[in-house]
């Protein structure tokens, strides 16, 4: 089933087309690692996806229902979890780092705190609960996005190349979360190098070159 | 001649540095005698500064904050301006202020002139450059994934904008701190719009020019004491949470 579906969608910086893509549709559950050179479009394509920045043309549509660029919409920004490549963490504990969303949806005291301490769990973080951010490694602090986005179970996750630049054993921690996260009720879109993102499990491909989205492999959306 | 010369001067200097002694004492006893009149002066700069600090705050760090996140023609020309009223003389917002609430001015029917809030509403003017610029400077200077992060992560425009200004907090207390700098020394405005009536609108630095012109110095070095005690404990409880945060 389509969840979320992008249609002539295009994207320029000044005289520099950076892409043009006739059709994209993500369908519900699945996970798809996007790849592409550098400078390809790929962290454009997922920010556009996640409402930080504007198209310069193309339509939208979520779960059966058309949506405008700009503004966008707060109920999809509720769907969608976007997380940089190097995350930012807000200058608090970690613990209200990862519940800062929950906050965001108005979620009582007591049932944030349930979920933080799920969330902690999950990300292993049990012993940084407490820290404060700028004490974290990369690797920490990806964790702790990840855990971030985890505690609102988005239906649509989009990660820019979780594992780049981390060092061997954060790079295992962080590939072990993303593998748990890409189940069946998220949809998950990877900007990635890393063969180990693109062959994970169940992954699909889509591979953005030239200004265009091709499709490969066992990818059923695309163009 | 040379000895004699040198010998004169230092008899020359030595009832000066006597009295300056004598004066710095008779300040000190002022104030920890609990002098009424020098108290009575503290408590109207201290009661108008922080009224003026509590109005025009909320007021120019939201102002810095829409100035940095939305964009509208004519921002940049705004922006400048505010910049350039960063230097303005207090006497020359003392002056348009004392046009427009004389009995002739555009709010001369307020009967506001030579008032507690007379001076409120001068010292809120004189802090509003300080505090737009520096939040502005500040948010534009944080890092743009903050605000991407608490958009990302459903945030309403109202959370984010809380968010921004709790993630650059000291920058916005450095504004405060030197905003109150600002209202707390400033004479200019008080003078022209307070009138510098005893009991009623004679805040420390009026006061101190005031008794410095008569030749009290003993009362001027009190309020001067206090003054400097004032600014340095506003900086020192800024470090010290700067400091804390650090840790």
């Amino acid at each position: 089933m389509s969840l979320l579906a992008l249609s002539t969608l295009s994207k320029a910086f000044g005289e520099r087309q950076l892409f043009a893509i006739e059709q994209l549709t993500l369908r519900a559950g699945e996970s798809y690692a996007l790849t592409g050179e550098n400078g390809a479009g790929k962290s454009t394509l997922l920010r556009i996806m996640a409402g930080l920045e504007v198209p310069d043309h193309g339509a939208g549509r979520y779960a059966a229902r058309n949506f405008d660029w700009k503004p966008y919409p707060d109920w999809l920004r509720r769907e969608i979890i976007y997380v940089h490549q190097q995350p930012y963490l807000f200058h608090t504990s970690v613990a209200d780092n990862i519940a800062y969303g929950l906050r965001a949806r108005g979620i009582d005291r007591r049932e944030r705190e349930q979920r933080v301490a799920q969330a902690v769990v999950w990300a292993r973080l049990e012993h940084l609960r407490d820290t404060p951010p700028q004490k974290l490694s990369g690797g920490e602090k990806q964790r702790v996005a990840l855990a971030r986005a985890w505690v609102l179970t988005p239906k649509v996750l989009l990660l820019d190349e979780p594992t780049a630049n981390l060092d061997a054993e954060s790079r295992a921690q962080t590939l072990a979360l993303v593998r748990e996260f890409c189940g069946p009720q998220t949809t998950a879109v990877i900007a990635c190098h890393d063969r180990d993102v693109i062959e994970l499990p169940h992954m699909r491909r889509l591979h953005l070159a030239g200004g265009r989205m091709a499709t490969e492999g066992n990818t059923e959306s695309g163009e | 001649m040379a000895n004699r010369c040198s010998l004169l001067r230092r008899q020359s200097k030595a009832p000066r540095v006597l009295n300056l002694l004598d004066t710095t004492h008779q300040a000190l006893l002022l104030l920890f005698s609990g002098d009424p009149d020098l108290w009575g002066i503290v408590a109207i700069s201290l009661s108008v500064s922080l009224i003026a600090m509590l109005i025009a705050t909320p007021l120019g760090v939201g102002c810095g904050y829409l100035l940095a996140s939305v964009d509208f023609p004519g921002r940049r020309v705004l922006i400048v301006t505010i910049q350039g009223l960063l230097a303005s003389p207090t006497v020359v917002v003392g002056l348009m202020l004392y046009l427009l609430l004389s009995r002739q001015g555009v709010f001369g029917q307020l009967h506001l002139l030579f008032t507690q809030t007379a001076m409120v509403i001068g010292q809120v003017l004189i802090a509003l450059p300080v505090l737009i610029a520096f939040s502005l400077s500040a948010i534009q200077g944080a890092d743009p994934r903050a605000r991407e992060t608490a958009l990302a992560l459903g945030a309403s425009d109202s959370r984010v904008a809380w968010t921004m200004l709790v993630e650059v907090r000291f920058a916005i207390m450095a504004a405060v701190c030197n905003a109150f700098g600002r209202v707390i020394s400033e004479i200019g405005c008080s003078l022209m719009v307070g009138g510098n009536i005893a009991g009623v609108t004679r805040n420390i630095p009026t006061a101190i020019a005031l008794e410095t012109s008569k030749g009290d110095f003993a009362q001027g070095i009190a309020l001067g004491i206090v003054l400097l005690v004032v600014a340095l404990g506003v900086n020192s409880a800024f470090a010290f949470f700067q400091g804390g945060a650090r840790r």
